[in-house]
């Protein structure tokens, strides 16, 4: 230790900063140009971040691919709007906000048609090119691709009430003073609102007058003090388990289906058969969309990306992807549809998905989401 | 090692007049000023910025306005129910966790001897854990038909309270996750009582509960207080507990800021509440300590 002193230590500290400092702007530069072809970076819900789906990926293109999932889309979106656009390269948010809200706002920019519309001749009959939500509103340009979907309205204990009631009271189940105490509430706060206004007999998706929104203030009210519990999904399926409740709102394949998978076939998501949506429908389903961002440095396996999830092995692996299972659509290809065992389709219900799609409006954005928010946030708050 | 001390560094003119503007300690200390800089000012400025941006924009630093204050302060506004909330569990907190550490931090000093590293680790061991996975825990010991309520039914009885999803046990898991805050600080500040204080007094007839009032309780007051502190702050953060062992029986203030950050996408709102909150924490903590005068409870006057 002769040789070294703190002066010297200190010396050769500074000159490696200083070399460090001037080679910065260089190694920056490198990694602009060079990391992109083996850099992905993907916003998404969960699913599409488990190692099960990414891993083969990285194995194939050696590529470095981080994912982030988050729970709600507007948070999703505004991470791009608060200057992200830079960092992530495919984006997948539900349906409506690729075509309707980050297509607009130059979030994210069109596919090429060519190469990804022959994907979807051998998805499920309803998502046949050219398919609504996969598009921008002229028609023109190929926005995204579409994978997992199902519908999504609430959730029974089939034991304690049975699927039949459950379909025909619909709804009401929630305006029935003898079940106060006996449903939990999913956290996914932008589908109570839409369940709020459904259980208030509105249709979410319109502009709302000032006595509909004292209607929605009053039921939000109403149903977050009869509410056993709010919780995530996992809170939510164990109380199902465990008997301490016996529905639950806001929910569907997507939540229950891992309950189902792990030998509680008794618990199932419902499709009311009737309700105050759009010609009368019932529920709601949700589809996927997954677009390109707008990234001026995209990578250039993002569309890579979204041809990977397109073949049956891996698709049935997004649909059986850690968290929370779901049929895709994708499974309008025989050899993808033959990778689902009866146990996996039973946990998905594909015995009535048909139905219960037919029976669901597709989810939107709602005009005066915001107002109502805070409405429901104000409700929340007089729980206690 | 004979060149321990920093020698002059200045040697050209240029180093000579930075010299003379920044001694060798100020120098050393750049480093450090830039991450806690980058690291801790930067994302408070931020927060501080938002506050002050248009509502449910992301306008930060490009506009100014006291809406959010104002929509914050609006009597019709409910977010203080949260905040009450907040501030009443975590007193009631700091309050049990007070009378509950105090054994424990005086048996560890006194009584356990030799066990007491021991019992210390298992104080610290859940620390380990992730607090959620704690928590999670505990529903699995209340739920229905659970741990307790599964053996009591097992044993023939009628199964367990049930106590899940209320503010109560929201109160149970507050005190259950920061049981280490107050009791570490609490022990050290036990410590600090000399034994031959105690014995003096004893020698010359004090009782058991003069001793403890007069001698112990002052001695020890400096760990105690940081521990409540400590505790409090904490506590008045917490969201987890409300969330997971409530159900969100009642919304505390961190979670009404974390739903403006997410579902409402309202950022500005969010930061005017953490402004607000951080400046009640922190005026609450400089009145506490402006009132205490640790130097006259260490009997160093």
């Amino acid at each position: 230790m002769a040789g070294i002193s703190r002066r010297s230590l200190l010396k050769g500290m500074g000159t490696g900063l200083g070399a460090l400092a001037a080679a910065g702007p260089l190694l920056n530069a490198n990694k602009a140009f060079a990391a992109r072809e083996k850099e992905l970076n993907i916003l998404c819900w969960e699913g599409y971040n488990s190692a099960q789906v990414l891993d083969p990926f990285r194995s194939k293109t050696g590529a470095t691919v981080k994912a982030e999932s988050l729970t709600n889309d507007p948070t999703m979106i505004n991470r791009l709007r608060a200057g992200e656009i830079n960092t992530w390269d495919l984006i997948n948010v539900n349906n409506p906000w690729a075509r309707k809200v980050m297509l607009p706002e130059k979030l994210i920019k069109p596919l090429p048609k060519a190469e990804f519309e022959p994907f979807f001749a051998n998805m499920l009959p309803q998502f046949k090119a050219p398919y609504k939500w996969a598009m921008s509103e002229d028609g023109k340009d190929l926005i995204g691709m579409v994978q997992r979907f199902g519908p999504y309205s609430f959730v029974v204990n089939t034991d304690k009430i049975s699927r039949k009631t459950a379909e025909d009271t619909g709804w009401d189940l929630f305006n029935d003073p003898a079940l106060a105490g006996k449903y939990g509430i999913l956290e996914s706060d932008d589908w109570n609102v839409f369940n709020i206004f459904i259980v208030a007999g509105i249709d979410p998706f319109k502009v709302h007058t000032p006595e509909e929104m004292t209607k929605f203030e009053e039921t939000a009210k109403r149903v977050f003090k009869g509410a056993k519990l709010i919780g995530d999904i996992a809170s939510m399926n164990q109380a199902l388990i465990s008997g301490e409740i016996d529905l639950h709102l806001t929910g569907g394949t997507y939540s229950v289906s891992p309950a189902r998978a792990d030998g509680h076939p008794n618990l199932r998501a419902i499709t009311p058969l009737k309700g105050p949506l759009a010609g009368g429908k019932g529920g709601i389903s949700w589809i996927e969309v997954t677009s390109t961002v707008n990234n001026p440095n995209l990578s250039p396996l993002a569309v890579e990306f979204l041809k990977y999830v397109q073949a049956p092995d891996v698709a049935h692996t997004v649909a059986f992807a850690e968290g929370t299972f779901n049929p895709v659509a994708q499974m309008g290809n025989k050899a993808c549809f033959d990778l689902f065992t009866k146990d996996e389709l039973d946990a998905i219900q594909w015995d009535s998905l048909e139905e219960e799609m037919a029976r669901s409006v597709e989810y939107d954005i709602v005009p005066d989401y915001d107002k109502a928010l805070d409405l429901m946030n104000a409700a929340k708050r007089m729980r206690g | 090692m004979a060149d321990i001390a920093l020698a002059p560094a200045a040697e050209s003119p240029a180093q000579l007049r930075l010299a003379r503007r920044l001694s060798a300690g100020a120098r050393c200390a750049i480093p450090v000023a830039l991450l806690l800089g980058i690291g801790f000012l930067a994302p408070l400025m931020a927060i501080f910025g938002y506050a002050f941006a248009t509502p449910r924009s992301f306008d930060v630093f490009r506009s100014f306005t006291l809406e959010n204050f104002a929509t914050l302060f609006d009597p019709a506004n409910t977010v203080w129910v949260s905040f009450v909330w907040s501030c009443g569990l975590a007193l009631t907190t700091v309050a049990i966790l007070a009378v509950v550490a105090y054994p424990i931090a005086y048996g560890l000093n006194v009584v356990f001897g030799r066990w007491s590293p021991f019992i210390s680790v298992l104080f610290v061991f859940p620390l380990f854990v992730s607090e959620n996975v704690r928590l999670y825990g505990w529903v699995l010991f209340y739920i229905k038909n659970g741990v307790l309520d599964g053996t009591l039914k097992w044993l023939g009885l009628s199964g367990g309270p049930e106590v899940l999803f209320t503010p109560g046990i929201t109160l149970f898991g507050m005190v259950y996750t920061y049981l280490p805050f107050m009791l570490f600080p609490m022990t050290l500040g036990l410590a600090l009582v000399p034994r031959d204080l105690i014995d003096a007094a004893r020698d010359l007839g004090a009782g058991r509960l003069f001793i403890w009032r007069e001698i112990e309780l002052p001695l020890a007051m400096p760990g105690i207080l940081i521990g409540m502190l400590l505790t409090f702050v904490l506590a008045i953060g917490a969201t987890a507990e409300a969330k997971i062992l409530g159900g969100q029986s009642i919304i505390v203030i961190s979670h009404d800021i974390e739903i403006a950050f997410t579902y409402s996408q309202n950022w500005p709102l969010g930061s005017a509440m953490a402004v607000v909150v951080t400046f009640f924490i922190g005026g609450l903590t400089l009145f506490a300590l402006s009132k205490l005068d640790l130097d006259r409870m260490l009997g160093r006057r």
